[in-house]
């Protein structure tokens, strides 16, 4: 481990991850610190979201080493359990217990593995629920709720567990575009509070206004990794600027139609 | 008609049901009581063997407990092909009569619940299997990326999802059971086939004799069906949820 890696909240060397022959991970090497926002972006298949699930431990790297705190995680089961409890995450298909009402959702691993009392678990529930406007529905069932209202319920089961950093893996990608913005919001919100997030999307706007560094990834490779002013006005690797064009060009669309509607 | 002495079919019918009425009763309990215990025992060891199936042996785990993992996956795979792969009626007569050659004394019900565990077992254990399968794994990934250990995740998350889907298939089994019990007769079980072979046996009246079990089966499983659709249909019913208002205000 290297001097710098001792301070960072995640810390990843070297990792590499395979299926089969298929190599979907190269040498991935970066490190986040303690309050930063970062975005991944890039196309379908780059290898962005076998990333934060190898962060998590859900795949199993093929090579390579994941440090949280600068302590390396291991691969014992205990070890693997506590270190998740640490470190949250926020699925694309929501991942909502079914056979739970919103309020269970919230509670039970923060009983069950937290050992923390009923009370405490209801109580951080609440405010998490609150916090994302889902407090009404605690009686609920996932079956029940629209693919917004399970993220946002998603992301405060996340929040009870009081995580160190948060993963997103495409959290806004199941939903409609209406239910999009709510989401998104309270993500923004988030970020505001100083929680660590490394988030997974396609939302290039969001990405760019909310992260406090953007990461472009291609074939499994980071191909560029920088401040978002930089990485979408000044993209230095012509394969960032080529992925990048599509999305500049519709706001550049966007900001002359808009001057021209206001004349 | 004279019931007394008895001279055309329907009279016999009657005659054997009434002269033996307190003997089909007990062949009826007994019925029930092999059927009812050696499906709920069944059932136990059906999800104990399709949660072992289920376990994925980890390649960070150390030898020792990867050695007896596979020891225990291979002995329930081993004991579901075998009782799926041979009769009941024969499983019962190698259960009984091993025992008794091994010097175990055991009576005919215990050996018939021993059977009908083990045949009830090996068959939840492949349904099981299929209900934990049938469960999103998404649903396992969000328990994990919580902290919850396998088995946590097992037993709160994946157990009573898969639960719900393998009812209407542990209801049929339980009927099943109660109809295999009938050939638990050859190890000398007092069941209902037992007392009609031998109340027929009697006055060499079979058809009459085995008609009148016929109807006590029928009637049995008709009934019990009946109430455990109604029973699912009550389970399956979503009750809508009422909104908490009292945090309405905040979140508005």
């Amino acid at each position: 481990m290297s001097e710098k890696t001792a301070k960072k909240v995640i810390a990843i060397e070297n990792l590499s991850k395979s299926f089969g022959d298929h190599q979907v991970l190269r040498k991935i090497d970066f490190a986040v610190e303690k309050g930063e926002v970062i975005c991944i972006v890039g196309s379908s298949g780059s290898g962005k979201s076998t990333l934060l699930r190898c962060i998590n431990k859900l795949e199993q790297q093929t090579d390579g080493k994941i440090y949280f705190n600068g302590k390396e995680v291991a691969d014992r089961q205990k070890e693997i359990n506590e270190y998740r409890s640490k470190v949250g995450m926020v699925f694309q298909s929501f991942n909502l217990f079914e056979n739970m009402t919103v309020l269970k959702n919230c509670m039970i691993a923060v009983t069950s593995v937290l050992h923390e009392s009923k009370q405490e678990a209801f109580e951080r529930a609440i405010k998490h629920l609150k916090a994302v406007g889902m407090a009404p529905y605690i009686n609920a069932y996932p079956s029940q709720l629209s693919g917004g209202q399970k993220q946002r319920v998603a992301i405060a089961r996340a929040l009870c567990m009081n995580p160190e950093v948060l993963l997103f893996d495409e959290p806004t990608s199941a939903l409609d575009p209406e239910m999009v913005g709510g989401v998104l919001n309270v993500m923004k919100d988030l970020a505001h509070t100083g929680l660590t997030m490394i988030i997974v999307t396609h939302e290039m706007a969001f990405a760019r206004d909310v992260s406090t560094r953007t990461i472009f990834m291609d074939r499994g490779y980071i191909v560029e990794d920088a401040p978002p002013k930089e990485l979408f006005y000044n993209p230095k690797n012509p394969r960032t600027r080529e992925f990048l064009s599509r999305f500049l060009n519709d706001q550049k669309n966007k900001a002359e139609t808009e001057a021209v509607a206001n004349g | 008609m004279n019931f007394s002495d008895p001279s055309n079919m329907f009279e016999w019918i009657v005659y054997i049901a009434n002269e033996y009425k307190y003997m089909f009763l007990e062949g009826l309990w007994i019925t029930l009581y092999i059927a009812v215990i050696g499906t709920l025992v069944g059932f136990i060891v059906g999800y104990l063997v399709g949660m072992v199936q289920d376990i994925k042996i980890n390649k960070q785990d150390n030898l020792i407990k990867r050695i007896l993992m596979r020891t225990l996956k291979i002995i329930c795979l081993v004991y579901v092909e075998i009782f799926r792969g041979t009769p009941m009626i024969v499983q019962g007569m190698i259960v009984y009569y091993g025992l008794l050659q091994a010097n175990v004394k055991i009576s005919p019900i215990f050996a018939g619940i021993l059977v009908t565990v083990l045949n009830t077992g090996a068959y939840m254990a492949e349904t099981v299997r299929g209900g934990i399968n049938s469960v999103d794994k998404g649903q396992k990934e969000g328990a994990w990326s919580l902290g919850m250990s396998p088995m946590l995740t097992m037993f709160r998350v994946v157990l009573p999802q898969a639960f719900k889907n393998v009812v209407p298939e542990m209801v049929n089994t339980f009927l099943t059971n109660l109809k295999m019990t009938s050939v638990l007769n050859v190890i000398g079980v007092s069941e209902l086939f037992l007392v009609a072979k031998t109340a027929g046996g009697t006055y060499y009246k079979y058809f009459e004799s085995y008609l009148v079990i016929a109807v006590i089966y029928f009637v049995l499983c008709f009934v019990l069906n009946r109430l455990f659709l109604l029973l699912e249909k009550k389970l399956a019913k979503k009750k809508d949820y009422v909104l908490a208002v009292e945090y309405m205000k905040e979140s508005a």
